[in-house]
């Protein structure tokens, strides 16, 4: 009774605010509905049909043929092709993702520590990749790697080496490759973190007397925790999909997801193969994505 | 409170490192000079801080007293000079082998840990006895008075509550030399006059040594056993508070320390010339040589009197306008190009465009040629 009556007092002492409070819930959605619309129409939809394909059937050498088999998965994970690829493209990722933060974590504590006219040069530094397509640095690294390469020349002409060598097509030069495309986002990312921290705070664990190793592990590292999560993941999936870089700069035998998946497309034109590969491709990569973040926010909340 | 005293006080005397080497001076600084390019920042500067010494650098900005202190933390080095701390050389050491703390004026706390964590972290870095890092913890957050904000993150306190944290943090490591970098400077009026009583309160405590910067005089009246007043990278002067303010060395001291009315006159055969050559109506009782001079008068000093009165110096001028300033009215007075104004807590008979005299007695006048 007495429930019932401060209930009816309630609605009669706060009729409006009820009412207005559910006008603003809609604002959200629609400041994001044409961001929003974008990525389902543009991602989402291509995403679900490339799922739909994958299932697809594959009979006489037709792109596809409408249908439903498991049959491409189950090729996927049991022909050696195919799971040697998969491994070897998560293998060369993890390592040239690891190779792209720690360089780019060099670079941007050098870029955010040194003084403004050095932060430019650094910048400018990062920014020129960015402007060079992947096919014009492919062809850059084919004047750089060979034995009559500039890398060959400068070993030999500066003594460290007596005979020419080449490192083209190797894996080694197909890591390079990777590392230099992923490091000016990485670079990017970790500035960006490191700009947010205050510079002072690395005078006054020196003052407290932390020597610079450990103001390091102490300060600096637990600060950018997070900068070099998302620095990591953003490498991964760069390293992951890439697909010209690899195939050019690596051996013949260095078969990446990238690569089969152009040659099931365009060469076997067994499209729900491809297809199939593209979704272990885009699920593999948001595992790892939920992962890193999922390290994040345990973080996350002195960020605030 | 007496017992709150007892037990802060071992908080420093039970440290043999303060005792042993009470005879000599906790931080000597000897000819220091730090140039940046061509700018010279700190030039020649010579500072001793004795034991328990509250000595204060205070000057207008890009003085060189945040350059001094940073030369003394070794977050800058010196170009030539030496600086000892317990009479030991440390110009060559980094700021980690030097006994110093400081309290930045962003406070500088670690984000992402705890109050508790940030005022362990320089025992910590000592390798202090975990049992003995918890209870020093405890003493030094019971001093500033922040009690039960040991696991808040820095992010969850107040700005004065922050500064309380750094203070803490570096009176814990009982440094040889505390040193203060404006750490009351990003707060707000109140919040700093609360503050630096309470600064003025531990130092009385605890008689911790320490540099103090500072461009609020204010605060450094209120706070120093010494103040050193600074100008261009060198130290115009050093004493006490009060002979800074009274006796001044010279003419920047007199005119950074406290307001002034400024008398740019020129003297020629028994008259007085303003800076457009035009004659003004100044009676001095005691005649300066010809001459430019300037002098100077405190506006509290000075007198609007009615046109009898006898008084040692007169100046004749016109009321221009009247400010009220709360405890004061101020009274802008033109001679000439001359601009002065007195303040006095009444309002005047007079208006402006009256014709008044300022009067002023002998000692409350600095002349400078």
């Amino acid at each position: 009774m007495t429930l019932a009556r401060a209930d009816s007092a309630l609605a009669q002492a706060e009729p409006r605010p009820a009412k207005t409070s559910r006008r603003p819930n809609l604002a959200p959605w629609l400041l994001l509905s044409p961001a929003l619309v974008i990525v389902l129409v543009f991602f989402g939809l291509p995403t679900l049909f490339m799922a739909r394909m994958s299932f697809n059937l594959h009979i006489d050498q037709r792109l596809y043929v409408p249908g439903f088999t498991f049959e491409h998965y189950r090729t996927l994970f049991t022909n050696p092709i195919f799971t040697g690829a998969i491994w070897t493209t998560a293998q060369l990722a993890l390592l040239s993702s690891l190779a792209t933060v720690l360089i780019g974590y060099a670079f941007a504590l050098l870029a955010w520590l040194k003084p403004a006219r050095w932060r430019l040069l650094f910048i400018g530094l990062a920014l020129c990749p960015l402007l060079i397509s992947e096919i014009a640095i492919i062809f850059g690294w084919w004047m750089f790697f060979p034995k009559n390469g500039l890398l060959s020349y400068a070993l030999v002409s500066s003594g460290l080496i007596t005979d020419k060598i080449s490192l083209m097509y190797t894996e080694f030069a197909a890591f390079v490759g990777l590392v230099y495309i992923t490091l000016p986002y990485a670079f990017f990312i970790l500035l960006s973190i490191l700009d947010g921290i205050d510079r002072q705070m690395l005078e006054s664990s020196a003052d407290l007397g932390a020597s610079p190793v450990v103001t390091f592990r102490e300060v600096l590292l637990p600060l950018t925790r997070s900068g070099l999560l998302v620095a990591f993941s953003q490498a991964f999936i760069w390293a992951m999909g890439i697909y010209a870089t690899p195939s050019a700069l690596g051996p013949d035998t260095l078969w990446t997801m990238g690569f089969l998946i152009q040659e099931q497309m365009l060469g076997k034109h067994n499209w729900p193969l491809a297809s199939a590969l593209s979704m272990v491709l885009v699920v593999g990569v948001a595992l790892v994505m939920i992962l890193t973040r999922s390290l994040m926010s345990r973080q996350a909340a002195y960020h605030v | 409170m007496a017992g709150r005293l007892a037990h802060v006080a071992d908080c420093f005397e039970g440290d043999p490192k303060v005792s042993a080497a009470a005879a000599g001076a906790a931080l000597e600084v000897e000819r220091v000079r730090r140039a940046y390019g061509a700018v010279v920042a700190v030039d020649d500067v010579s500072l001793t801080v004795g034991r328990g010494e509250f000595v204060t650098l205070l000057g207008p900005s890009g003085s060189g007293k945040t350059t001094t202190l940073r030369l003394v933390g070794g977050f800058e080095g010196v170009q030539a000079g030496a600086i000892r701390i317990n009479g030991a050389r440390v110009d060559g050491e980094p700021p980690y082998r030097r006994d110093t703390a400081t309290i930045f004026q962003s406070g500088a706390l670690f984000p992402h840990k705890t109050v508790a964590e940030n005022v362990a972290y320089g025992l910590r870095m000592r390798k202090a006895p975990k049992p003995e890092i918890a209870e020093r913890v405890a003493r030094a957050l019971d001093i500033v008075r922040l009690q039960g904000f040991e696991d808040r993150f820095p992010s969850q306190l107040s700005g004065g509550q922050k500064q309380r944290v750094a203070l803490a943090r570096s009176l814990v490591v009982r440094p040889a030399v505390l040193l203060f970098d404006e750490p009351l400077s990003a707060l707000d009026l109140s919040l700093r006059l609360q503050l630096r009583a309470e600064i003025k309160r531990l130092h009385d405590e605890l008689g911790f040594s320490a540099i103090y910067v500072t461009h609020d005089q204010g605060e450094a009246m209120a706070m120093s056993s010494r103040v050193a007043v600074m100008n261009r990278g060198r130290i115009e002067q050093i004493d006490k508070p009060e002979r800074v303010f009274h006796e001044p060395a010279n003419e920047f001291v007199y005119t950074f320390i406290g307001e002034s009315c400024r008398m740019d006159v020129r003297l020629e055969n028994g008259r007085t010339l303003d800076p457009q050559g035009r004659p003004v109506e100044l009676r001095l009782a005691a005649p300066l040589p010809d001459g430019a001079w300037r002098l100077y008068v405190r506006p509290s000093r000075l007198k609007i009197a009615g046109d009898g009165e006898p008084a040692p110096n007169r100046l004749r001028g016109t009321i221009h306008f009247v400010e009220f300033l709360g405890d004061v009215f101020r009274t802008h007075v033109k001679a000439g190009a001359l601009e002065l104004f007195a303040d006095h807590p009444g309002r005047l008979q007079q208006g402006p465009g009256d014709v008044v005299d300022l009067v002023w007695a002998n000692e409350d006048m600095k002349a400078f040629q």
